[in-house]
């Protein structure tokens, strides 16, 4: 059984070398600096999610998941709640999507987050290089509010309001 | 009319590959093979590089065992600059290389092996992964993960990252290792130790169920390769190479990475990227060889760690001379994850392991270098050419896969003919036939250099070279 709870996990995937690829792991450099006093908030930032994070999530009460997304268009902010995967899909050992991590922390310790969203900004261009593309940059205020807003919802019991979420 | 079998891609490989079943006129399996289809040519890219720069450069091959490409690298360069490196630093870079190996087979066997062993050869390919495995077996599962985790925060705590860390460099290493540090590696021994020893266990009681894949999982002999100390123990980083026969007679010792080139040379098959080495004395294909686990724990007579020497005794009276079936590779991953823990731990009560002369430094003293160290998979082998300035001028990396290739293809072939009767095969023989490579736990990335995606394809082709089935997994 994992020990030592997270209040809040944060928990941010992506490539800096690779432009709107990086905008998992500098919400997630930007919220360290956000919550450095706050003891509650960890902040895992990876290049790919990979099955041992299944024990970070078991622990945690909340995660907040950050990723770029190839699906929604540049710059579109999105909130969405992340549920497990359905039956068992196929995981690769490189990468894992929230609902296939959120699953496997379910089967291995028998624990899931009370809430679980997914924060994602939609990339523009990811070919090789640190800049972000214009419509990313515009959007970054606004990611970085949303973060913060889900987070003090997280930690003070509020569900967040999803965002962008397709009915 | 013969016909042809593709698994394409091969599915739970560290890389992408496929596998062609050619079937004849009888629906007999004539031939086999197992193909590496992709090329990143880093030996020719790193042409112009300062030589120094070579460990990060080469560490990018593989995410998955990057210390061993950082080490062999740094080696070669080392052999460039001719230093000897402090013996701290060489501690450091022991429990580095070990911590790999330990989460690298932790990977293998629980997340890539685990599924066939402990669900079944024959369950739902759905089904068949470690979701399932955590859902059937969550003890296991856990035990997986969490030796994983091992592995990887011991590289972390090291070399500041998990994977690619810049650390390990010519000379030594970049740091030394804080007390802090060493006292929270301490901390986390305890539950490796029962990790692993709950792994062994179920894994003794599984093993016997699977005796018709042991039987036929390149079960054949063949010669093994593998660094020893001087005395004949098992060695990750240092010592010399052994090559033995299928009996376990010695046929070459004491094989320094300078000698590498002389002893082993590089064969090329027409169906794949990776190439096929083979101990130059005996030619090709006679001289082909096998490494990793199962050559390693063939050739040494001793683990020098008290666990894990019972664990080597045991594996031992698998078979009365070196144990032949590619099957007992998994076997041998579990009782290199016991040294590995044992080592560590050793290496952390070792009383100079806190010295801060972690570094040496030099110029270009030779204009070539060569180094070598045992990766997860086999021996790996860095060989350098430098100008005057240093600069790299060519490059050649013998990859444990190439070293393991002709037995991959061997196994793949002896499997397919053992299982394909009539032109017929279900997926469970595909899967099979595909388990056969896995055993082997080979990393094509590494192998071929190769860049993309990592699943492997099987082609089912007739007598013309027509494809008459073929299996595609994503």
């Amino acid at each position: 059984m994992p020990e030592n709870p997270i209040r809040c996990l944060i928990l941010a995937c992506g490539n800096t070398l690779r432009g709107d690829d990086c905008i998992g792991p500098w919400l997630a450099h930007w919220a360290e600096k956000r919550f450095s006093a706050d003891p509650a908030v960890n902040i895992v930032s990876r290049q790919q999610w990979t099955p041992e994070l299944a024990e970070d999530i078991a622990r945690a009460e909340s995660v907040l998941f950050v990723d770029s997304s190839a699906a929604s268009e540049p710059g579109e902010v999105k909130l969405v709640p992340a549920a497990p995967a359905a039956g068992h899909p196929a995981l690769a050992t490189h990468h894992a999507n929230a609902p296939q991590l959120l699953a496997l922390a379910n089967e291995l310790y028998g624990l899931q987050p009370r809430l679980a969203f997914l924060l994602t900004i939609g990339a523009g261009a990811t070919n090789l290089g640190e800049e972000f593309s214009e419509p990313v940059k515009r959007a970054l205020p606004a990611a970085c509010a949303l973060l913060e807003t889900t987070v003090h919802g997280f930690l003070t019991g509020n569900i967040p309001r999803p965002i962008g979420q397709r009915s | 009319m013969s016909q042809t079998i593709t698994i394409d891609p091969v599915t739970r490989l560290e890389g992408h590959g496929k596998i062609t079943i050619q079937l004849n006129g009888q629906g007999e399996v004539e031939d086999a093979h197992f193909h590496v289809t992709q090329v990143r040519g880093f030996e020719k890219f790193s042409e112009g590089r300062p030589y120094y720069e070579m460990p990060g450069l080469m560490a990018r091959i593989c995410g998955i065992c990057p210390v061993s490409h950082l080490i062999a690298s740094a080696k070669a360069c080392e052999a460039i600059m001719s230093v000897r490196i402090p013996p701290t630093a060489a501690l450091l870079r022991r429990m580095l290389n070990l911590a790999q190996m330990v989460q690298s087979h932790a990977l293998s066997f629980f997340y890539l092996a685990s599924p066939d062993l402990l669900l079944g050869m024959e369950f739902d390919p759905k089904l068949r992964n470690i979701l399932g495995v955590a859902a059937a077996k969550p003890e296991l599962g856990r035990a997986g993960v969490a030796l994983r985790r091992f592995g990887q925060h011991i590289i972390e705590l090291l070399g500041s990252k998990r994977v690619h860390p810049g650390w390990v460099v010519p000379g030594g290493v970049t740091e030394p290792l804080s007390g802090a540090k060493r006292d929270e590696i301490l901390t986390i021994l305890p539950e490796a130790y029962a990790n692993i020893g709950l792994a062994l266990a179920a894994y003794k009681q599984i093993a016997d169920r699977f005796q018709p894949e042991i039987d036929v999982f390149a079960n054949f002999p063949s010669n093994f390769m593998a660094l020893v100390n001087e005395d004949g123990s098992i060695e990750f980083n240092t010592g010399a190479l052994r090559l033995i026969d299928a009996q376990g007679a010695i046929i070459e010792d004491g094989i320094t990475a300078s000698q590498y080139a002389e002893a082993i040379g590089e064969a090329v098959e027409p169906y794949s990227y990776t190439k096929f080495a083979y101990y130059k004395p005996l030619g090709y294909p006679q001289g082909s060889y096998r490494v990793g686990p199962l050559a390693r724990l063939n050739i040494a007579k001793s683990m020098g760690t008290p666990r894990a020497e019972k664990e080597l005794v045991e594996f031992k009276q698998l078979a009365s001379g070196p144990v032949l079936s590619s099957f007992h590779y998994h076997h041998a991953r579990l009782v290199e994850i016991l040294y590995g823990i044992e080592k560590i731990e050793d290496i952390l009560n070792d009383p100079g392991i806190l010295d801060k002369q972690v570094r040496a430094t030099a110029g270009v003293n030779r204009l070539e270098g060569a180094g070598q160290a045992e990766a997860p998979r086999g021996v790996l082998h860095h060989h350098y050419k430098v100008d005057e300035n240093g600069k790299m001028l060519w490059a050649n990396l013998v990859i444990a896969t190439g070293q393991n290739n002709k037995a991959m293809n061997q196994g793949v072939l002896q499997a397919a003919r053992h299982y394909v009767k009539d032109g017929k095969f279900t997926e469970g023989i595909l899967n099979r036939v595909e388990a056969v490579v896995r055993a082997f736990d080979p990393c094509l990335s590494c192998s071929s250099h190769a860049f993309g995606q990592m699943p492997l394809a099987i082609s089912l082709l007739s007598s013309n070279g027509d494809v008459i089935d073929r299996v595609v997994r994503s």
